[in-house]
């Protein structure tokens, strides 16, 4: 250990000192850099610095036609790919007037709730790899293959399903293929309380995930958290229940808190696994149930490529279109106007932008070694740093990798199993 | 909450101030059940008092800030998400404040809605308005020293420096 991260665990009273982490960081795909504020070893203040991964999508997309911007909007995330083209359809749907058939409304909801279940699933080993439960990230990511083979069956990708239209979608859910995704979902079901008994039974689990990372009901509410991260803190939000859509305004979604867990919500890192865990066995209900219930009829209501983009140019108005997203609300905005191809406005809000605030009180009173599993906590994207550096009060750099951080985190696991 | 209800709260508390209010119905599912988007416009100086009213009978969730660049003025969408906690309970109400080039300022909500911060940040930066009384006034996702704002199409010309065209058919900024 050198001198540096030494200095890290002598705790200095009265003094506090900072050290970044990121924009590479140890629990997110996406870049972002935190700069903690430390007393020893307590983190006593946080400033988050989003912004590295700017790509300017909206910016491009008010360049370009519809039809572009939907597959744009499918690449704006590779784990929520179905989410943002869903939100999107809706939002120019509602501006232009477009009704989307009943089947249509269906099979999104299918892929949507796929999308749920790998999601999901990614985190959650994700999770496990952060507090150094290695052999349960190799297990959840093998029965995670399941679903994307399914999803690869269904729509020819694995991510970037490329599903909705503007009014529709663009392939059926023929008899055969729903055969092949109700065993798919038996399997998940047959093996889901396996999965559950090995996050939630297991002491080594619970105690680095207990009251670690929580956030209060009101902090929730106050900071406008959203998905999983509000739901744990006990706040029964979830665009599904509240503001049905497709298939959900017929399937009676509920949303899931901690009490469907019978515990009480605190909102910490335990809670999300329960939330998310919980919510793979909803959606696989979700989804056997839209397969056996989803009527007949039409896939898309202006079949022909050429006639819908002359009927979006033709179009005027705003509309608004949202959708639960696995890690919570999407939202996008258009306002389109007649005889302009291009969305005159097109806003896109992700989940993580509504989470940024809630990580403050999350991170709050944390050790060094919980940061990886908190900043995880609230999004499912998968580990992908590969160093961080840290500067001392005289401003020196140094650079940490990745294994120093992951190191700390395992060593704390096995520090409190003595 | 009813689409109803809440316009009725509001032409109550606001009367002549709200300057025009709309309702759009869209019908889900195979049962076509419906669902409902209230719009309203008001002016800057009762966005901060239609944010409290709304705040003191429900919990108000703001989803995102929206701009849209008019040419003279900009007009800002608060897209809010009212009620939640049981099925089709929510409202979607979007109150609309158009603010002129000229006088762009807006007033915070951070005192009501702590949650305001990201996105009244961001409006800041890609729209050069200014939040009076924002408790955190730094970029939150261009870079600290950016001085063009993306989403105003009055700066092409700024823009054009700072992006590249990323296809040859696109539209070369004048």
């Amino acid at each position: 250990m050198n001198n540096e991260s030494q200095k890290i665990t002598t705790p200095r009273q009265g003094k506090t000192y900072t050290i970044p982490i990121g924009p590479v960081h140890p629990a997110l795909k996406e870049p972002i850099e935190f700069s903690f504020e430390l007393d020893g070893e307590r983190i006593v203040g946080v400033d988050i610095r989003p912004g590295y991964a700017h790509r300017g999508i909206e910016f491009m997309g008010m360049k370009r036609n519809l039809i572009q911007v939907l597959y744009l909007s499918e690449r704006i995330c590779g784990i929520c790919s179905i989410s943002h083209p869903l939100a999107l359809t809706q939002a120019v749907e509602n501006a232009a007037g477009i009704e989307v058939p009943p089947r249509a409304q269906y099979i999104r909801t299918i892929i949507g709730e796929l999308e749920r279940i790998q999601s999901h699933l990614l985190w959650a080993g994700v999770a496990a790899h952060e507090l150094g439960f290695d052999t349960l990230l190799h297990l959840t990511w093998k029965v995670r293959e399941k679903v994307m083979d399914l999803l690869e069956d269904l729509t020819g990708n694995r991510v970037d399903y490329a599903i909705p239209i503007f009014g529709g979608v663009r392939r059926d859910i023929p008899a055969a293929k729903g055969d092949l995704a109700h065993a798919v979902l038996r399997y998940y079901r047959d093996l889901l309380q396996g999965l559950m008994d090995a996050f939630l039974e297991d002491k080594s689990v619970e105690m680095r995930t207990r009251h670690v990372g929580a956030l209060s009901r009101g902090d929730a509410l106050r900071l406008c958290a959203v998905g999983p991260t509000a739901r744990a803190a006990g706040v029964e939000k979830d665009v599904r229940q509240d503001m049905p859509y497709f298939a959900y305004a017929d399937l009676e979604v509920r949303a899931i808190t901690p009490r469907d867990f019978e515990q009480e919500p605190v909102g910490d890192v335990f809670d999300t696994i329960i939330v998310r865990l919980l919510e793979v066995a909803q959606s696989i209900e979700i989804v056997e149930r839209a397969l056996c219930e989803m009527p007949e009829g039409e896939l898309v209501s202006i079949p022909k490529v050429a006639a819908l983009l002359s009927f979006l140019k033709k179009a005027e108005g705003e509309g608004i279109g949202r959708h639960e997203a696995p890690r919570g609300e999407v939202f996008h905005y258009v306002r389109l106007e007649a005889g302009i191809e291009e969305p005159i406005v097109w806003k896109v809000k992700a989940p993580t932008y509504s989470n940024l605030m809630a990580w403050v009180p999350k991170f709050m009173g944390a050790e060094v070694a919980d940061i990886p599993i908190i900043a995880a906590s609230i999004d499912p994207c998968m580990c992908c740093m590969d160093r961080v550096h840290v500067a001392d009060r005289s401003g020196r750099a140094s650079i940490r990798m990745k294994e120093e951080l992951i190191r700390l985190s395992r060593e704390k696991t096995r520090r409190i199993l003595g | 909450m009813t689409p109803e209800a809440l316009l009725s709260t509001f032409r109550e508390a606001f009367g002549e101030k709200i300057l025009s209010t709309r309702t759009v119905t869209h019908s889900v599912g195979r049962e076509r059940h419906a669902v409902h988007n209230v719009w309203i416009e008001m002016g800057r100086e009762t966005l901060h008092d239609a944010v409290a009213h709304l705040t003191s009978f429900s919990h108000l969730h703001l989803s995102v800030i929206s701009g849209d660049d008019l040419g003279e003025a900009i007009a800002f969408n608060y897209h809010f998400a009212v009620g939640f906690g049981e099925r089709f309970g929510e409202v979607v109400l979007t109150i609309r404040v158009v603010v002129p080039k000229g006088d762009l300022r807006l007033p915070t909500l951070t005192d009501l809605i702590p949650g305001a911060l990201t996105s009244e940040r961001e409006k800041q930066e890609f729209f050069g308005v200014v939040v009076e009384g924002i408790p955190d006034p730094r970029h939150l996702f261009l870079p600290q020293e950016a001085t063009f704002h993306p989403w105003r199409k009055d700066e092409a010309a700024a823009i054009g420096r700072e992006t590249r065209h990323l296809v040859d058919w696109e539209t070369p900024h004048e």
